[in-house]
């Protein structure tokens, strides 16, 4: 599938919620983001960047436990994991504000529920860094017509970072 | 005989105490996923601002989707409880029906659609008939262009009401079909306890445990953790297998 792909790199946690909060700018309302990377590589990092760029003033915590919450902001966000799910079904469970078309949705592991997501859509991947502890790479690839329209935003937005 | 109409399949909450000669009180929320806040308050509401004792109450009529599976859950789970705390009967009727039986007084073929987002659309085919809607076909579930190409395939002009219409608007723009606005866009309890209202005079209700909503999507199908294994813990299937295993332990 052809989309906009950027590579970019955080040397922090600190960096990675910086990035994060300015990729916020680019967001609207039913956007989706599905977070992938290994446990600790910093996707609920990247969601606490995304919710202060959104305004959120409430603390961001890892949804593993609780599923999913949800944060007034400029545009509501709402903070997913689908880590501990089993089926497609689970995910609707969830209830009726994730992936809802008022709402900003960022999916924990939200490539493993592919078949739920809409083909407008952002993927992003948080990468280890072999040479640096602390470092990471992000790897962001954005699909469908709503992306492309915003994909010099996208690039601008994250310019710093490249 | 009273009827109590409960409509939360779609991104609006309805609620009606609905009578042969007229919709006796109904209140309505148009702000999305707000089913469970907005339920029992706009019953008691109902039944207050019309003086109306809970006991006269005759059968509860339940929006059983297609539509939105939290909003659904909400009606259904408090139609049920409100029936059976009241030995009441229940009829279950689908948001489709109801969108359809809203416009029914229209001489075009109707199409029913219901925003089931990712681009899809839940939809069925409707004709006035006397004193209502007679469905042509299916519920069915599918891609916004596929619904545009079923509505122009019809050969006459189809008037298409519900949110799938406004949500979809510019595909379904291309066709020739009437859109419906936003007067026509949600299934309401008042429009659904009326079309309930004579299956409870004619007896053909069930009880509230035998209510089932309507999903028309086959989500049953698991999430491939399998294949993600060295994601998910690092350590490929191993990793994976022990997560499920804190997870029982955990919600048990």
């Amino acid at each position: 599938m052809s989309g906009v792909r950027l590579e970019l790199c955080s040397d922090s946690p600190e960096t990675t919620r910086r990035i994060a909060a300015a990729l916020a700018d680019v967001l609207v309302a039913g956007d989706v983001v599905a977070l992938s990377g290994e446990l600790g590589a910093g996707k609920t990092c990247f969601v606490q960047g995304a919710a202060s760029g959104l305004g959120v003033a409430d603390a961001v915590t890892s949804p593993t436990f609780v599923l999913v919450r949800t944060y007034a902001g400029r545009v509501t966000l709402v903070h997913a994991d689908v880590y501990r799910l089993h089926t497609l079904q689970d995910v609707h469970d969830l209830g009726d504000e994730v992936l809802a078309p008022d709402a900003v949705t960022m999916l924990e592991w939200g490539d493993a529920v592919a078949a739920l997501l809409p083909d407008d859509r952002l993927e992003v991947e948080i990468l280890h860094d072999p040479d640096d502890e602390d470092a990471r790479r992000l790897h962001l690839q954005a699909y469908g017509t709503s992306w492309t329209a915003r994909a010099t935003a996208l690039e601008e937005a994250t310019a710093a970072w490249r | 005989m009273l009827v109590l109409g409960l409509e939360t399949s779609t991104s609006r909450s309805s609620v009606a105490l609905v009578d042969a000669d007229r919709v006796v009180a109904s209140a309505s929320l148009g702000i999305p996923r707000r089913h469970g806040e907005f339920i029992a308050p706009a019953i008691r509401f109902c039944l207050e601002q019309a003086q109306i004792d809970v006991e006269r109450i005759g059968g509860v009529a339940v929006g059983v989707g297609p539509g939105l599976y939290t909003g659904l859950r909400v009606g259904i789970a408090t139609a049920q409880t409100f029936a059976a705390g009241l030995h009441l009967p229940v009829v279950g009727l689908s948001g489709l029906d109801v969108l359809a039986f809203q416009v029914r007084s229209t001489s075009r073929p109707i199409c029913a659609a219901i925003d089931a987002r990712r681009g899809e659309v839940f939809w069925a085919f409707y004709r006035s008939s006397p004193g209502g809607v007679q469905r042509e076909g299916e519920l069915m579930i599918g891609r916004a262009e596929q619904l545009a190409a079923e509505i122009q395939s019809y050969g006459e002009d189809v008037l298409v009401v519900g949110d799938g219409a406004l949500t979809h608007r510019e595909v379904l723009a291309e066709t020739d079909a009437i859109l419906g606005g936003t007067a026509n866009g949600w299934p309401e309890a008042a429009g659904l306890a009326e079309l309930a209202l004579p299956r409870f005079v004619r007896e053909e209700t069930i009880r509230p445990d035998q209510l089932r909503p309507i999903y028309l999507r086959q989500a049953d199908a698991r999430i491939g953790w399998e294949v993600r294994g060295r994601l998910r813990g690092g350590v490929g299937a191993a990793g994976a297998d022990g997560a499920d295993g804190a997870d029982e332990a955990s919600t048990s």
